[in-house]
């Protein structure tokens, strides 16, 4: 019997889950994606979404797309997974109304997966499991309401597990993390 | 051009044996474990070619992680040579091709059954225990649905009693293997049947922890860097084994986690449970040269990071 091989998509997915559990296990600390930019976000979505599941994306491109997956369409008070190629302040409201879970089956919180840039602007102290003392990061083009909208949302073991994407790199914050916002200068 | 140059090469098996659905799933189930440290997941465990109980949680979870890039270890009660280990890792090797090793530092994946290995897991490697039984409250309350309420509630009220009905029954916490743990200050958490001996070594742990139950269908997980602590009173603290006076008769070596070879004049004699290590300690002992990893307890059995062994 010849040992099985990957086929093209398994690499790809398998490349993409291990960025996220990395990411997710070591929050932020960027880990690289097998593709760059709005692709990215479909290679998420392919590596996490199927018939069993669902998904919510405000963008009528990635919903064509993600919709290849076989994964239910819902709004966004309902979706499991939900993709926001570059979140705006109206974008807020949608995602104010993600899932974050129940405390019998927190896990039925959202997985929330956003573009964005990192290295500059916002300048951000992170803390919680997955990182040794404190991390700071600096991330742009988040709307400054998202993080006391997260802050309000994301009690611990309820909440959204966010993966932020920038070109090819991914960046994980899990619920449990805590998020500070700090001010300029350094 | 022909058709069979379109199409791929044909499989028998997919890379991993796992279905691409079975495959996400786990996938979907390991970020959520991995985001809420010490809770319980459920998920559909699928059917493998080994029953149930024999290892079938850590397979799928090792399984659905692997890559051809990896290097994988799997260790039973600390051998790398038992029935259940070999098969394992046989397994494993022919359905992804992978490299496998019997070196802890080497590895990036190391499935285990009841133990953690001597020498200290680094960033970047993943630990995959294999968990008979997921839920610490079954002993308290046999009722699933029950226990879940409780920790959801994080009521974990009458795990105290029972450790406290130890002490005073016994005059010392009896459990031995799987002694409850609480998760980043919030869930209890079963650390599956590790001896006492390994459990600190979750605590604010480089690597990651996933431990999973194939026949109970639950799937948890402690991701790095986070609390850790055995349950205990703040008057009577959590013990490890003591393992003073044992020396290994392969080695010569002491202060690690030992298996008991009882003799027939009826005393004892003593072996490293860790034969990864042992292997090591041999090689270096013939003047081989081999690259000993720092381990969790040093010579004197002090545990490397002070203050979690009170």
């Amino acid at each position: 019997m010849t040992v099985p091989v990957m086929n093209p998509a398994d690499t790809r997915q398998h490349a993409t889950f291990t960025a996220l559990m990395w990411a997710l296990s070591y929050p932020g600390r960027a880990t690289r994606l097998p593709v760059a930019g709005p692709d990215a976000l479909t290679l998420i979505g392919e590596t996490l979404v199927d018939l069993e599941t669902s998904f919510f994306t405000p963008d009528a491109m990635l919903t064509a797309r993600l919709s290849h997956t076989g994964g239910r369409s819902l709004p966004a008070d309902s979706a499991s997974y939900q993709f926001y190629p570059r979140l705006s302040r109206s974008d807020l409201d949608l995602l104010a109304s993600a899932p974050v879970g129940t405390h019998v089956a927190p896990d039925l919180g959202a997985t929330i997966v956003i573009g964005c840039a990192l290295g500059w602007d916002t300048r951000l102290r992170l803390r919680g499991p997955g990182i040794a003392g404190t991390r700071e990061i600096l991330i742009a083009g988040l709307p400054d309401a998202f993080w006391s909208l997260r802050a309000a949302t994301a009690r611990a073991p309820l909440g959204w597990d966010i993966f932020l994407v920038t070109d090819n790199a991914v960046l994980g914050l899990p619920r449990t993390t805590a998020v500070e916002v700090l001010s300029w200068p350094m | 051009m022909t058709l069979a140059d379109l199409a791929h090469p044909r499989q028998d098996y997919s890379y991993g044996f796992l279905d691409a659905f079975a495959r996400r799933e786990l996938r979907r189930r390991i970020l959520k474990a991995i985001a809420i440290p010490g809770y319980q997941v459920p998920y559909a465990s699928r059917e493998l070619p080994i029953a149930r109980g024999w290892g079938t949680g850590g397979l799928q979870a090792t399984l659905s992680v692997v890559g051809p890039q990896d290097v994988v270890k799997v260790i039973d009660q600390g051998a790398d040579d038992s029935v259940n280990a070999a098969n394992l890792r046989r397994f494993i090797a022919r359905m992804t091709g992978v490299e496998t090793t019997t070196d802890t530092t080497k590895a990036t994946i190391i499935q285990s059954r009841h133990r953690i290995p001597e020498e200290r897991m680094d960033k970047g490697q993943l630990l995959v225990l294999q968990v008979p039984d997921p839920e610490p409250l079954r002993h308290v309350q046999p009722d699933s649905s029950q226990a879940r309420e409780m920790h959801a509630d994080a009521d974990y009220a009458q795990m105290w009693l029972s450790l406290y009905e130890q002490l005073v029954r016994f005059g010392r916490f009896m459990q031995g293997a799987s002694y409850p743990v609480i998760v980043n200050g919030r869930y209890l958490m079963s650390p599956s049947p590790i001896p006492r001996w390994d459990t600190p070594a979750l605590h604010q742990s480089a690597h990651l922890t996933i431990l999973s139950a194939g026949r109970e269908k639950r799937l948890y997980a402690v991701p790095p860097y986070t609390d850790v602590r055995p349950i205990e009173f703040s008057d009577v603290f959590f013990q490890v084994e003591d393992q003073a006076g044992r020396v290994c008769t392969l080695t010569g070596a002491g202060q690690k986690y030992m298996d008991e070879l009882p003799q027939p004049s009826g005393e004892s004699r003593f072996r490293i449970s860790d034969t990864g290590y042992v292997e090591k300690l041999l090689k270096m002992a013939q003047g081989e040269s081999t690259k000993i990893g720092p381990t969790y307890y040093d010579d004197a059995g002090q545990f490397w990071m002070p203050g979690v062994i009170k």
